[in-house]
């Protein structure tokens, strides 16, 4: 080890440069697809979807295996009470983007009360799903309609549930006054997230509580 | 891929007097040095984020599985080396065959090759470090924890034993009871999401963090098929996420996903594997190609011949590789239909890979080759790769594969694919890099000695293992009797086994040698083309203290001898970089990064409560949930640099606004020439620059091959 070379110090080779382009005056605080947080959302919003789509693919190749569906002894799901929680969360998705609309102008406020009522209707789309599925006569271990029908509702309700604590956290970021019209970027992530949450949510309806009545 | 005239799209640059920046900026490169250092110490460690140091790690880590992965298959070589020996009991076997396909697809393969795109993407593509770098540490962490969590389990002896695929039911709880199948599960959905993190991350700084000028068209191939391996990763990974997901709900609560009494289907699980399965092995296969694409073009000496079938071949596989997974259940009774469906698309494969392959031989045939180490590993990689081919095409076929189908001619084809598609790229790409890494050079001896014992192992070890499975061995047996007959070619492929291990074994010992003796490189030994080889081997923490702009495809070939364009006004009291627009990489913002923080450390150990947790309970994880919620609010919480010294702050403006008859113009004025077919009189080196690269596109064509070769500088 005494031995040892030296190490060659590190230098930038020997080139000539120039100065070609002067970015000191570029912005810094940009929004949508100039900046690689919003590439960052979309590419894992591409995963989620990925894994949701499995997870309906599993749903589909269950029930095209089985003689019927749901199985003997399960009720096709009643549509009035999930129906009514699908316009909710559509519902809390618009609140969302009412308040992102305020935060484009710099209106604090309006994102406040946005989020609030987003948050709130969030919340009885969750109170409204544990009421549905308290009454229901399967378990995730009945068999394997239950499996899915259960894995689909409790995987999507932790999304609900974690889009509710994000945005409580963005909430708590505006009342310190953080977000400007330029310094948005986070609330427009947020509301990204909200969307697909709210979005992903309309093919699992059709799959959970038509699909079973074709 | 519409590849604008390249002519037009040289970058019109405003008169500015040369300056030699090594000369003019000692103040600011030590600034920049003290932005870009990470902190040292053992409790340092645990904060670097520099996109270097994790990649590094990534490469070293992975080495150290490939070793135990092949330690295992040395043991296991040595249980089949002749009939009814008895060193290992069948058990343990099932153990070891299973860590060993686990180790190789999940904490090795891919891993390395995630490892090499960390390290070397943001170098080639001009940028100081990657989009996220705390995303980067974190998806580290949760791969090494998860490697580590897996080797507890095989030291206790309850590792996974089902398999690398781990098909039910045999792994469902009433015939598996112990833990071990829960680890194959945790861990697998553990290092996916590693896996998933570092592609969001990939895919992120290429599309918006390459030099000003190097367009999706001047791309270099290695960053092309690192990001087709990354979007690959990005559809692959979750399939898998979600068939280990149920089996662990079967497992843990009962559920009935695979059940068959109960509406349940085993081979559910065997489309949902291979539907990532598949892809996994391109995954492991793209970057790869990428990597030969590299070293053809440097030891060429010339422009890699067939850009545009390169790269178009590269989006292929990795678009066709989903439509291939059913042949690996053509011994699953599916429709005939279907089954000729999928024999046709394995088939179909085959022909972006011999476009690949023809390129290659174009660029050997029409340029100077020379015959250094990548460049031998290089050619080991087209003979394994094109034998492991032609048995791909064999059991693509579904009566043939029927024959096949879990004998060692199965074992003998997949080998010939991974460690010729992959391994031998990986070498060679190990080999050029290594000077730009570490700033020496690689002993060049031993390299060709690690060479010829690796190839000669490989081809010891697998070739025979062909006959052996036509002469009927099966797969993952523990033993043979006697009267088999093959023990003999056991032997052989036993003895190859061990002439392969020592290649390995010399490989490391010249890495870790030259490491620390090897002679000074340089920061360009090879006279390469790309912008890697532009900084200082090893490179600074900062990469570049100017980011270069970029005009052609061998941006270090065509660098006009009166100075290189760079790109200034970069602050180097911050961890700036400069945002790109995506498809033709304008500058367009900048972006302030994060410096070293242990968050991703603490995130990861938050994380890891779910996951771990869940091997032994279920309520762990929502525990681990809460917890991670918490540390992403830490994670992204406004940092200070934003709060206090935004440069877009509203103080800011006044500055901006002065500045703006000043500097700002010549940043509009250089780019938005770029749009049009600058008609001002361009300097005389950028025609020269233009001039070349219409050659080269010639090349492309075909037309002209040889015609832009001797214009370039060849040291």
């Amino acid at each position: 080890m005494t031995a040892r070379p030296s190490i060659p110090v590190p230098h930038a080779p020997e080139r000539l440069e120039r100065a070609a382009v002067d970015v000191s005056s570029l912005p810094v605080l940009v929004t949508g697809p100039r900046a690689p947080l919003w590439w960052g959302m979309v590419l894992l919003l591409a995963i989620e979807s990925t894994v949701f789509a499995s997870f309906a693919t599993t749903y589909l190749y269950l029930r095209f295996l089985a003689p019927q569906w749901p199985p003997m002894g399960i009720d096709a799901p009643g549509l009035l009470l999930p129906s009514i929680n699908t316009g909710v969360l559509i519902a809390s998705g618009a609140a969302m983007a009412w308040g992102d609309a305020g935060v484009k102008k710099g209106n604090t406020r309006q994102l406040l009360i946005g989020l609030a009522a987003a948050v709130g209707l969030g919340l009885v789309f969750l109170v409204l799903k544990v009421i549905e599925y308290r009454d229901v006569s399967y378990r995730w271990d009945t068999n394997a309609y239950g499996s899915i029908v259960w894995t689909i509702v409790v995987f999507h309700s932790t999304h609900v549930a974690s889009v509710l604590l994000k945005g409580t956290a963005v909430a708590a970021l505006a009342l310190k006054g953080h977000f400007t019209a330029e310094r948005r970027l986070g609330v427009q992530i947020n509301g990204l997230y909200w969307q697909f949450v709210v979005a992903v949510w309309v093919p699992l309806y059709v799959l959970l509580y038509w699909v079973p009545r074709l | 891929m519409t590849a604008p005239p390249m002519t037009t799209s040289v970058v019109p640059l405003p008169p500015a007097p040369p300056v030699s920046a090594a000369l003019v900026d000692a103040a600011e490169r030590q600034q920049l040095a003290e932005t870009w250092a990470s902190p040292g110490g053992f409790l340092g460690w645990f904060t670097h984020v520099n996109h270097r140091n994790i990649g590094r790690r990534y490469i070293i880590t992975a080495f150290a599985f490939f070793v135990l992965a092949g330690l295992e298959a040395l043991v296991m070589r040595t249980q089949l080396a002749g009939p009814d020996r008895t060193l290992i009991d069948p058990e343990t076997y099932r153990q070891l065959f299973t860590m060993h396909g686990v180790t190789m697809l999940f904490f090795f393969a891919v891993p390395v090759m995630e490892g090499a795109g960390i390290y070397l993407v943001p170098l080639m593509i001009g940028a100081r470090d990657m989009a996220f770098p705390r995303l980067n540490a974190f998806g580290y962490y949760v791969y090494l924890f998860a490697g580590v969590v897996l080797y507890g389990g095989l030291l206790l002896g309850i590792a996974p034993d089902g398999g690398w695929f781990n098909y039910v039911p045999l792994t469902l709880r009433e015939y598996s009871p112990g833990i071990n199948i829960d680890l194959w599960a945790t861990m697998v959905t553990f290092i996916e999401l590693a896996a998933l993190v570092a592609a969001v991350e990939l895919i992120a700084t290429i599309f918006k963090m390459r030099a000003p000028g190097m367009s999706l068209n001047r791309m270099p191939l290695f960053v092309w098929s690192v990001l087709v391996m990354a979007f690959m990763i990005l559809f692959a990974m979750p399939p898998l996420m979600v068939a280990s997901i149920e089996l662990a709900i079967d497992r843990t609560v009962g559920g009935q996903f695979f059940n068959a009494a109960a509406g349940g289907d085993a081979l559910l699980w065997q489309h949902l594997f291979w539907f990532f399965g598949h892809p996994e092995v391109y995954i492991i296969l793209v970057p790869a190609l990428g990597m030969v694409s590299q070293v053809v073009e440097t030891f060429t000496r010339r422009p890699v011949f067939g850009y545009t079938a390169l790269v178009l071949s590269l989006v292929a596989i990795g678009f066709a590789s989903f439509g291939l997974w059913v042949h690996h259940m053509f011994a699953t009774g599916l429709p005939e239909l279907g089954a000729s469906f999928f024999t046709a698309s394995s088939a179909l494969i085959a022909i972006p890979s011999g476009v690949q392959l023809f390129c290659w031989i174009a660029s050997l045939w029409e340029g100077r080759p020379e015959l250094r180490s990548p460049l031998l590993f290089v050619l080991g990689f087209l003979i394994t790769f094109v034998l492991g081919g032609i048995t791909g095409v064999m059991v693509a076929s579904v009566p043939f594969d029927i024959q096949a189908h879990d004998t060692y001619f199965v074992v003998a084809h997949l080998h010939y694919v991974l460690i010729g598609g992959s391994v031998f790229p990986l070498l060679a790409a190990a080999h050029y890099w290594f000077p730009k890494a570490t700033g020496r050079a690689m002993d060049e001896g031993t390299a060709r000695l690690s060479f010829w014992l690796i190839f000669a192992g490989v081809h010891g070890t697998f070739f025979v293992q062909h006959a052996l499975g036509l002469m009927g061995m099966p797969r993952r047996v523990h033993s043979y009797p006697a009267e088999m007959g093959w023990g003999t070619l056991n032997l052989v492929s036993t003895v190859g086994a061990f002439v392969l291990g020592t290649g390995f074994a010399v490989f490391g010992w010249n890495a870790w040698r030259s490491a620390r003796r090897g002679a000074a490189a340089g920061a360009d030994p090879w006279g390469a083309s790309t912008l890697e080889w532009a900084t200082a081997s090893p490179p600074e923490n900062f990469n570049f203290a100017h980011v270069p702009v970029v005009a052609s495809r061998q941006p270090l070939w065509d660098a006009p001898p009166d100075g290189v364009p760079v790109v200034v006004g970069l602050r180097s009291d911050r961890r700036e970089v400069l945002i790109t627009r995506t498809l033709d990489a304008a500058p367009d913002c900048k972006l302030v990064l994060p410096g070293p923080t242990a968050v991703p450390l603490f995130t990861t150990l938050a994380v890891s409560v779910s996951f771990f947790g869940v091997l032994f309970s279920p309520w762990w994880v929502p525990v681990g949930g809460v917890l991670t919620y918490a540390m992403l609010v830490v994670w992204n919480w406004p940092r200070q640099t934003h709060e206090t010294e935004d440069s877009d702050g509203p103080d800011h403006h006044a500055a901006r606004r002065e500045r703006e008859a000043g500097a700002d113009d010549r940043v509009a004025a250089g780019w938005a020439g770029e749009q049009h077919t600058a008609p001002e009189p361009e300097p005389p080196d950028g025609a020269r620059v233009g001039a070349a690269a219409g050659a080269h596109l010639q090349a492309d064509a075909g037309t002209g091959v040889s015609g832009s070769a001797d214009a370039r500088r060849v040291p």
